[in-house]
């Protein structure tokens, strides 16, 4: 192998390294979500959450999560599903009457959602409730990239974003006392406050 | 060359100087003994000056001996201050960012929670749409 074949060789396996690198952080950068369309409703809503997690703030969270050092079960769970997170994105919205948000709404999140490489793993529909539930996963490889939850019920609307490899089961089963101070039901009456982006 | 008597007593005999004569000259001597006092003046100083130096080594020692101790005391206490200065700053840039991340740690905790809930939710409705009696899944919603 001449000396022209070798470094010919050698870009190659660069380039192609290169590639694979910015094809996978790519994949995890459209787990993402584009949610600021919803921010509009926001003027309507009675209570909403809007967290926005992601970069130097999540590494912040983690190490501070990470240093508590806890023989708690759920402080243990929730080192194990944050430790991978790239990003925490919730809009959650609660109204006091029905039909505040159009559908036109939902589809916008929906049609960012259609790509093959999003799988809808759980279905909920109640058309005479006016409620849809979904679950989306993000695959890459063996691998969860993103998870997205969709709660559409006639007086709630929120998106749960989540990027990075989720550990589902262990988000599932988290106790329900993590919060500091505050306990949310599975229908949490949520105060009013937005993410450190809007402060 | 010889010179008669009669040239001789032409040469030497009295003449007018004119009008003025006296302020002309007074006003010459006047302007040389300025000129004439006006350098050795400065060079007495410069003189004094340094005979004080050379007269006096300790004390001049003790000046500069002085005046280097205060530059220094200065200097010292100016780094003391400058160094005080960034520590606070750097103390209070760390307590933003403990709060910082504190408050990242809470919506951290809070955003999982939200998430757990919501999945939850998901699960068990799609859990209950699939039992077939319709009574018992009105019940549990």
């Amino acid at each position: 192998m001449n000396l022209a074949t070798r470094k010919l060789t050698q870009f190659l396996i660069t380039a192609v390294l290169c590639f694979s690198a910015a094809r996978s952080f790519g994949q995890d950068t459209n787990a993402r979500l584009q949610l600021a369309n919803l921010d509009k409703l926001t003027e309507k809503a009675a209570h909403f959450t809007d967290v926005t997690l992601d970069g130097s703030l999540l590494q912040f969270a983690v190490n501070l999560i990470e240093k508590v050092d806890a023989e708690d079960r759920d402080v243990d769970q929730l080192k194990s599903i944050v430790k991978n997170l790239k990003g925490i994105y919730i809009k959650s919205f609660e109204f006091d009457e029905a039909s505040q948000y159009s559908k036109g709404d939902i589809d916008a999140i929906r049609s960012q959602l259609t790509s093959p490489r999003w799988s809808k793993i759980v279905q909920s529909v109640e058309k005479r409730r006016n409620e849809y539930n979904e679950i989306y996963v993000l695959k890459n490889g063996d691998r969860v990239a993103g998870v997205v939850i969709l709660v559409a019920e006639a007086r709630e609307l929120t998106v749960v974003n989540l990027v990075g490899d989720v550990p589902m089961d262990k988000v599932a089963s988290l106790e329900r006392h993590l919060a500091p101070g505050e306990k949310h039901s599975d229908k949490p009456k949520q105060k009013k406050e937005s993410g450190h982006d809007q402060e | 060359m010889h010179f008669s008597e009669d040239d001789l007593r032409e040469a030497l005999k009295r003449k007018d100087p004119g009008e003025g004569f006296t302020q002309r000259t007074m006003a010459r001597v006047n302007q040389a003994g300025t000129e004439g006092t006006k350098q050795p003046a400065t060079k007495k100083a410069n003189g004094k000056f340094l005979a004080w130096w050379m007269l006096r080594p300790a004390w001049a020692m003790a000046v500069v001996a002085v005046l280097l101790l205060a530059f220094g005391i200065g200097g010292y206490q100016y780094s003391e201050y400058r160094h005080a200065e960034e520590m606070r700053m750097a103390r209070v840039k760390q307590q933003q960012l403990q709060q910082e991340a504190e408050r990242a740690r809470d919506q951290a905790i809070m955003a999982l929670e939200i998430a757990r809930a919501k999945m939850n939710h998901v699960l068990r409705h799609a859990q209950l749409q699939a039992e077939p009696n319709d009574k018992i899944r009105r019940e549990r919603l």
